[in-house]
């Protein structure tokens, strides 16, 4: 018993020591007294991460992302010095936000440049394409979010189901053909999720929050998550052949959901921040391009005789994120949500290709046959084709 | 005993609550430019309106002559000596808020305004405490070696002392000729040098105002304008002058990087001088355009009082800072009959 409980201490001062040094290290490095590492300049930085158009005033919030606390000076629109509060000071520690109160009685749709300069004269700004009112957040906005998820994601996916008895119906390799074209949709989600998440983190997110590497470290995260979690369960629950095309799908469900609601954001994020022109499009894009969802989910349940609600609650999973995301996309849109939530999907998608491809690969032996390398090929084709419609 | 201790924690609890929502309440307000009140917890950030001073004063500077130290020589030359030190590592409060490494004559930006007649011999003594080369660059009549060109003074305690005659009559800039010359001059190496006639001018208030810019964050686009350095200065602390006063002002231009500036005025004209040459005025007018260096005299009196703006009418400069006011009194004793 002694001689365990020693050799357990011993175990752990051994796995303290190196930490001990490294502490030592550092503090000898960046240390008060140390001037080892004094050199260069630190600069200060601030970002915009948020312009509001409010009745006769301009909100913009702005986030100390130097390695320095900064005061702010002075406001700006269009480059012409405007009196302006900041609550709750103008004094802002390394991360620190604060909101800068512009009266100013700015004009619908027209584009301004929002700028804000630091106690050492440097000016940060942000443009702002049109200017239109910030949306107050009611019931009637909400119905209208909800609405227009519906009909980006609910009916689309729905419409896509609607190809299962066709699926149904054909032979062994157009039904691969199926299953490859959704591996091939799926892969072409994923990326361009991952895209959509580079593209919102190079122009909003500043580059102390390394959102390349935020994006992929969440991709893979919620990949090895949900891939580890569905084998367990696979394995524990002992799925019959007949129920483990279910829990496929119900797994493509799940990641197209995702997905949706990251589309749901985008969305709602566009009608929040005013780009009406660019929502309409993204709405008639998005709903085409979903209704191919529905084939996807509809492939693996083919060969299965699963009752219409299952089918109508996959449709469900898969559709209904996006209304979630068109609320969170237009009440409360955030870079680091934004991000967050379209790295999650992309690493769903992944893994949710992953095993449609393992069970193609279980039930055919082979992946280089011409129906299913056909099927991918055709699915990212119409991914892309559909995607410029956006 | 249980009843004391919960009497003294309800005391306190009303005392820490109290305390608390007077901060909460506490209110700043500033207006807009509509004249609307705005009232905020937070601070303000308003160069525009507010009522703020900062270590160089714009008033001090606008009715201050430098006349030197005068002496005269055994044939009655009139010489006046002056003593300019050039540094260039301040770093000052240039618009509220806003702190900038100037680059000073004597201090301030623009450095002393150096008067004499036409005739007297002047003679600057000039001390560099800078960390680079510096020199003094007088627009004017003068012999090759005084032109502040090739004679550079070295940092940390150089020194040469400039002789010439003042002349010709008028109003002309003095500035570092160091290269980078946009550098130096930009930093705030620049001042005001008058020559006046043997003849005097007619009596009046006079005052001095250098159209100047910085150039914070070193974009070679200004991000502040002003007259005598402040952005917005003489629109809170507006410039009190009278009914029928003659009013003189000596406008030097030394904005770098715009090509062009200039001045116009609000409820009145002006005779404008150019360089002040000529004791004739060439124009009568509300509005001046002038290049880099351009200067010149502007005199009018005001007729009825009340508060009169000046500005640059590139309204993108007047917007940045360069704009002011008059405020003219009622004169009783001098009321223009």
């Amino acid at each position: 018993m002694e001689e365990i409980k020693k050799s357990r201490i011993r175990t752990i001062t051994s796995g303290l020591i190196p930490f001990v040094f490294l502490i030592v290290m550092i503090l000898y490095i960046v240390g008060p007294s140390s001037d080892l590492l004094n050199f260069g300049v630190p600069l200060p930085e601030i970002t915009v991460e948020k312009v509001e158009f409010i009745d006769s005033e301009i909100q913009v919030l702005v986030r100390n992302t130097g390695p320095i606390s900064v005061n702010i000076a002075m406001a700006d629109v269009n480059d012409r010095i405007q009196p302006a509060a900041i609550e709750p000071d103008k004094s802002l520690d390394r991360f620190e936000t604060a909101l800068v109160r512009i009266p100013f009685s700015w004009n619908h749709a027209e584009p301004y440049t929002i700028g804000i300069t630091l106690d050492n004269g440097v000016r940060f700004h942000k443009f702002i394409e049109a200017a239109t009112p910030a949306l107050k957040s009611d019931y009637q906005l909400a119905g209208f979010f909800a609405i227009i998820g519906t009909y980006v994601g609910v009916i689309p996916v729905m419409i896509g189901l609607l190809w299962l008895p066709f699926i149904k119906r054909i032979g062994k390799n157009k039904y691969n053909f199926f299953l490859a074209l959704t591996v091939g949709m799926l892969i072409f989600l994923g990326i361009d999720a991952m895209l959509e998440g580079f593209e919102v983190s190079k122009e909003n997110l500043s580059a102390n929050f390394n959102g390349g590497l935020l994006i992929i470290t969440i991709t893979l995260l919620s990949f090895l998550g949900l891939y580890y979690s569905a084998e367990k369960l696979t394995s524990r629950t002992g799925l019959t052949a007949s129920s483990k095309p279910f829990a496929i799908g119900l797994m493509i469900a799940i990641g197209i959901g995702l997905h949706n609601l990251g589309e749901g954001l985008a969305i709602g994020a566009a009608i929040a921040l005013g780009q009406v022109a660019l929502s309409t499009f993204l709405i008639v894009g998005f709903a085409l391009h979903n209704t191919t969802e529905g084939i996807a989910i509809a492939s693996p349940l083919a060969k299965t005789k699963s009752p219409i609600f299952k089918i109508i609650i996959l449709g469900l999973i898969a559709g209904t994120p996006a209304i979630v995301g068109t609320w969170v996309g237009g009440f409360f849109y955030s870079t680091y949500t934004a991000i967050i939530f379209l790295s999650i999907g992309a690493g769903a998608i992944f893994q949710v290709a992953l095993i449609i491809s393992k069970w193609l690969y279980q039930s055919e032996q082979k992946l280089v046959q011409t129906s299913i390398v056909s099927g991918v090929g055709a699915g990212m084709l119409i991914m892309y084709l559909t995607s410029i419609l956006v | 005993m249980m009843l004391m201790l919960s009497v003294i924690i309800g005391i306190s609890i009303i005392i820490v609550f109290s305390v608390y929502s007077e901060a909460q309440l506490e209110q700043k307000t500033f207006v807009t430019h509509t004249g609307q009140v705005i009232y905020t917890s937070g601070d303000i950030l308003d160069p525009v309106y507010t009522n703020s001073t900062v270590e160089f004063d714009p008033d001090q500077y606008l009715r201050n002559f430098n006349y030197g130290r005068v002496s005269e020589s055994k044939t009655d030359q009139i010489i006046r000596d002056f003593t300019i030190i050039a540094e260039d590592d301040k770093i000052q409060e240039i618009s509220p808020g806003v702190f900038y490494n100037v680059w000073t004559f004597n201090g301030t930006v623009p450095g002393p305004t150096i008067r004499a007649t036409e005739g007297d011999l002047v003679r600057v003594n000039f001390i560099n405490n800078g960390s680079k080369s510096h020199t003094m660059h007088f627009h004017g009549i003068h012999p090759a070696e005084m032109d502040g060109v090739f004679e550079l003074v070295g940092p940390n305690g150089g020194q040469f002392t400039y002789e010439f005659i003042a002349g010709p009559v008028g109003v002309h800039p003095y500035h570092c000729h160091v290269m980078p010359l946009e550098e130096h001059i930009s930093h705030g190496l620049y001042g005001v040098y008058i020559v006046d006639p043997k003849t005097p001018r007619p009596k009046a208030d006079e005052m001095v105002m250098v159209l100047n810019g910085f150039d914070t964050d070193f974009d070679t686009e200004n991000n502040f304008y002003a007259a005598n350095s402040i952005p917005f200065y003489y629109q809170h602390h507006p410039i009190q002058i009278k009914t029928n006063d003659l009013i003189r002002i000596y406008v030097v231009n030394m904005v770098e990087f715009d090509p062009i500036n200039n001045f116009h005025l609000h409820g009145n004209l002006y005779n404008y001088y150019p360089t002040g040459t000529d004791l004739i005025p060439s124009t009568f007018t509300d509005m001046i355009t002038l290049s880099q260096t351009e200067r010149g005299i502007m005199e009018f009196q005001y007729k009825y009082p009340g508060k009169y703006l000046f500005h640059a009418h590139k309204v993108e400069f007047s917007e940045k800072g360069w704009t002011g006011l008059f405020l003219v009194q009622e004169d009783k004793e001098n009321s223009g009959d």
